[in-house]
């Protein structure tokens, strides 16, 4: 009986520390899972904004041609158009080479419908920083890749986004254009809880 | 409000809205409307105009963005009045205009395309015109007429025609 108590107390106690010692590993899973899902709760709504016409329509590929896409065009989501009389941005992605962007382009939008938008500086996003038609995960890794995303780090690329003039013009664009979603600051500060959090990618999508 | 403007090497103060684009001011205050209006939107080329060497629709263009530059239109092409600049002689040998609605912004946008790039190859060409919209459909001319002004002696040594800034006054 007394080697009964003893050995049940024994079990009880390693049990009990065996439970102690889990505990803290535990409630670390699951506030770092809990804190994961949150940091891509907010990187994707980063996506949302970065694969948004007004973004992605000039972070084109290689074939440096800036997009029409979006409901402004009176298009549906996955259609998109080629911008008109076979504009290119050419290498320098100023149209340098050919009609320069800010030919039509001026520093501020123009007003009448149809009519060009404008901002102090009109051009396409560096070729290595591509989002049109790129996934969730394959922005995520640009965004965080100092060789691809200007050197910047993720402190600098929210700093960015809520100061560069081209890209604030992607949420005051003018007449008939739908402004990207959320605003500016609500951007910065997505991303500031993404990198706080580890600045997690999502898994690859199909 | 009024507003100083450089054109074809000429100050003007002109005393309109600093919104008001450039097109506007150039055809109703100083009165050059070889400037033509197509459709001011910038669309289809026909109001390019050069600014400090760059083409530009004017129709879109405010005033308010052009103090201490340049803007050059279609009345300041030609060197002098004796003489043609190489693209206008050019245009005439191969008999470009039809209607000549859109030859000023044409002839604005070839005059940009050869300051830069004196031997244009046709691609090139292609690719610098291409916002310029021709109705009457000239576009096979426009290129002949721009490799001959680019491959005649009188270009190489005339294209630049942008350093005639005499400060001259309308004042
Ligand atoms: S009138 Fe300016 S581009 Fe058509
Ligand atoms: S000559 Fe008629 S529109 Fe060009």
């Amino acid at each position: 009986m007394k080697l009964h108590t003893i050995i049940t107390a024994f079990l009880t106690l390693a049990l009990t520390a065996a439970s102690l010692a889990k505990a803290p590993s535990d409630v670390d899973a699951t506030s770092s899972s809990a804190s994961e899902a949150e940091a891509l709760a907010a990187w994707q709504k980063v996506y949302e904004v970065f694969s948004h016409p007004r973004c992605a329509n000039c972070h084109v590929p290689e074939d440096n041609i800036p997009r029409w896409s979006g409901p402004s065009y009176g298009l549906t989501q996955g259609e998109w158009l080629n911008h008109g009389i076979n504009i290119t941005g050419g290498e320098s992605r100023i149209g340098a080479e050919s009609i320069p962007c800010m030919a039509c382009h001026q520093s501020t939008n123009a007003e009448l419908p149809h009519a060009p938008p404008g901002a102090p500086t009109w051009r396409l996003a560096p070729v290595e920083m591509v989002w049109w038609k790129k996934s969730s995960q394959e922005i995520c890794q640009q965004i965080k890749d100092p060789k691809r995303n200007g050197g910047r780090s993720l402190q600098e690329v929210a700093d960015h986004i809520g100061h560069d003039a081209l890209v604030q013009w992607g949420w005051a664009p003018g007449p008939g254009r739908e402004p990207a979603p959320y605003s500016s600051e609500e951007v910065v500060n997505f991303l500031e809880s993404w990198r706080v959090a580890g600045a997690p990618c999502p898994a690859p999508t199909e | 409000m009024k507003k100083k403007l450089s054109v074809n090497g000429v100050q003007h103060t002109v005393d309109v809205d600093p919104s008001t684009p450039l097109l506007w001011v150039l055809r109703e205050q100083l009165a050059l409307t070889g400037t033509k209006f197509g459709c001011g939107i910038a669309q289809c080329g026909a109001c390019t105009v050069m600014i400090d060497g760059v083409p530009i629709r004017s129709c879109v263009l405010p005033l308010a963005s052009l103090e201490g530059r340049q803007v050059m239109t279609i009345e300041g092409l030609a060197p002098s009045d004796e003489k043609l600049h190489p693209l206008q002689q050019a245009w005439i040998e191969h008999q470009v205009p039809q209607c000549g609605y859109c030859q000023s912004g044409q002839l604005m946008s070839a005059a940009a395309l050869l300051a830069r790039n004196p031997e244009p190859t046709d691609a090139e060409i292609d690719g610098a015109m291409q916002g310029n919209i021709c109705r009457c459909g000239m576009y096979g001319r426009i290129r002949k007429a721009i490799k001959s002004a680019a491959t005649s002696r009188i270009a190489q040594s005339e294209l630049h025609t942008f350093d005639k800034t005499d400060e001259a006054s309308d004042e």
